[in-house]
């Protein structure tokens, strides 16, 4: 993996919610962290191209998320804050599958993909259940499915581990780390990330802090005044 | 089309079918009971707008013509869109058409309340009662013989309903509007 | 919740394309108002009968979908033979239960998924031509059916919350809360769709 960032900042109505970064990522899993507001969500939507930048470039395995967004977009697959929002079809097994049916695959490719895909979540036996019935966890992780299906080298979540009972947050915290993907991991929990390669801390729309685990959720206790 | 308008289209048709779901409500002075989703056609046009809206029946006359059970009371089918009540099936694409493009006229933000409210109850009305029978009825004579004037006279039955459902919608549209809203297209 | 009306079943309606039951249903729709005579509405009623009663639908079930139209069918029908005459009102009866019946055995036999990838390739011409995106129309259908379930438990939540507060249950008050929590979960959905990299080709930033 590797992620540009070249003097980039953004700006939404004239306010300026990330200070110009410059910056690479190659670690395996990093964290970033912050406060409400603080810039993390637009920073690791820009990665994929949800944000474009105000100035700068940002590039993914040397593609620019702007000029090269739809191939850039393959190279890194988003998590949301809320899966519910992503899964859109009705059967776990059509969700999966329609991101491979729409890249114009056969069907008997389509097939082998989906099944492969479900068992290396352990969720085949959830391929045919209705999205709206299946618990937070198993939610989670037939969303983290159907965007890994695809194959991107990159996953970004953001809070993956929010709203989560304290067994589906294990069942998420065990399949983010056993993720052979590069990771991006934005959170609030932070045992999430502690043993993370490298995290960044965002502060009122500037990078504050940026190395390991322990140093960067150090500045974060101290930023927050607690 | 951008990706929001395809699902802003495809969750007002959900809502459309949701709302067939609600039992129906009785009003004393009327004869017959008020569906929630006859009001769909008025809320359609008047809070996602003219294209949108009619985008949503057109997604709705589909979902019942491949025989998903959608209509209130579970039904659905392509013996509803052939039978005799079809042209207000059909008509539902274009009225909900035409009250979006009254409503997107008549109605601007930052208007006073007032005008708001009578802006989507002209629409409404126009849209979701005048052109809604003036498809369905003919379409009636034509299918089943029954001369066009019994036709309007039994249709004079659902008139008090349909003003209740003129009301409810735009009071509904015009609060969408002050909380979220969505009738003219973002640029 | 929402489950197709169709049936499992291998009758000849089964295995036939739904090209081909959609064309015959047109054709024989506009064919049979070309006629007038008893002699030949009365066998296609008879016969639509036949092929409708045979599709593997359940009798209970059968006669309970044609209820509400032949209801419908029944009040009209008595007005014009009243207004008109008899023989024509029996002209109409025999024709709309025709194309009704075979309407529902098509209904009946054709599966929803079968019907989308139709409608589906039906709109290639138009994709070509650069006016529909074919593709939108599989996504919008599941979306709607994704999405109702979801809808349906906001509209349960809202109606407890008037409970809870001792408000009366009522469509105004429902309406437009029901509308604003749904609406408002568009940008995102929209946006995981982009993310999701769907809707690729003629994509244009907004």
């Amino acid at each position: 993996m590797d992620i540009r960032f070249s003097s980039v900042s953004v700006s939404f109505g004239g306010r300026t919610v990330l200070q110009p970064l410059t910056l690479s990522l190659t670690e395996r899993r990093i964290g970033v962290i912050g406060l409400n507001g603080s810039g993390k969500t637009t920073f690791a939507r820009l990665i994929n191209g949800l944000v474009k930048p105000a100035t700068g470039t940002v590039t993914v395995n040397g593609l620019d998320t702007v000029q090269d967004a739809s191939a850039a977009l393959a190279e890194a697959g988003f998590i949301f804050q809320n899966p519910q929002h992503q899964i859109i079809m009705p059967i776990v097994h059509e969700d999966i599958a329609f991101g491979l049916k729409n890249r114009g695959l056969k069907a008997d490719e389509i097939e082998r993909r989906t099944a492969t895909v479900l068992e290396r979540f352990g969720i085949t036996h959830l391929a045919r259940r209705r999205v709206h019935e299946l618990s937070g966890g198993e939610t989670q992780l037939a969303a983290i499915a159907s965007v890994l299906v695809t194959g991107p080298g990159i996953l970004i979540l953001d809070e993956p581990t929010n709203q989560l009972d304290l067994k589906n947050r294990r069942l998420v915290e065990n399949t983010i780390a056993g993720l052979s993907e590069h990771t991006i991991v934005i959170s609030h929990d932070l045992p999430l990330i502690e043993h993370f390669d490298r995290v960044l801390l965002f502060h009122e729309g500037k990078l504050i802090a940026d190395g390991p685990a322990a140093e960067s959720i150090r500045t974060y206790h101290a930023v927050a005044g607690c | 089309m951008t990706t929001r308008d395809l699902v802003l289209i495809a969750l007002f048709t959900a809502i459309i079918v949701v709302l067939g779901l609600i039992p129906p409500v009785t009003l004393g002075f009327i004869p017959v009971p008020i569906t929630a989703q006859s009001m769909g056609v008025m809320l359609a046009g008047c809070i996602i707008g003219a294209k949108r809206g009619a985008l949503a029946y057109v997604l709705l006359v589909l979902l019942v013509a491949i025989g998903l059970p959608v209509l209130a009371g579970g039904r659905g089918g392509l013996a509803i869109i052939q039978g005799p009540t079809g042209g207000f099936v059909i008509g539902w694409i274009v009225a909900t058409y035409v009250t979006g493009l009254i409503a997107e006229r008549l109605v601007k933000e930052g208007q006073s309340e007032v005008r708001q409210f009578a802006g989507f109850f002209i629409a409404s009305i126009v849209g979701g009662i005048g052109v809604l029978y003036a498809i369905g009825m003919p379409w009636v004579t034509a299918v089943t013989g029954t001369p066009l004037s019994a036709v309007a006279t039994g249709s004079l039955a659902f008139i008090p309903g349909d003003l209740v459902k003129a009301v409810i919608a735009t009071l509904a549209a015009r609060a969408v509007l002050a909380g979220y809203p969505l009738l003219h297209a973002r640029a | 919740m929402l489950n197709g009306l169709n049936i499992e079943g291998t009758t000849l309606l089964h295995r036939m394309s739904v090209r081909a039951k959609l064309a015959i249903l047109l054709v024989c729709g506009l064919a049979l108002y070309a006629v007038s005579s008893l002699y030949i509405l009365i066998p296609a009623f008879v016969i639509a009968a036949a092929i409708y009663f045979t599709t593997g639908l359940a009798f209970r079930e059968a006669i309970s979908r044609l209820k509400p139209i032949l209801f419908t069918i029944m009040i009209l029908l008595i007005a014009t033979a009243y207004l008109t005459s008899i023989h024509e009102a029996a002209e109409s009866f025999f024709r709309l239960m025709a194309i009704v019946l075979f309407a529902g055995a098509v209904t009946a036999t054709t599966a929803t998924g079968a019907f989308i990838d139709e409608i589906t390739l039906l709109l290639q011409p138009l994709d070509r031509l650069g006016l529909v995106r074919a593709a939108d129309v599989g996504l919008a259908f599941g979306l709607v059916l994704r999405f109702v379930p979801d809808i349906f438990n906001h509209y349960q939540s809202i109606k407890e919350a008037h409970r809870a507060r001792g408000l009366k249950v009522r469509p105004l008050t429902i309406l437009a809360p029901l509308i604003i929590l749904t609406l408002k979960d568009a940008d995102t959905i929209a946006m995981a769709i982009d993310a999701r990299g769907f809707r690729r080709p003629r994509e244009k930033p907004h």
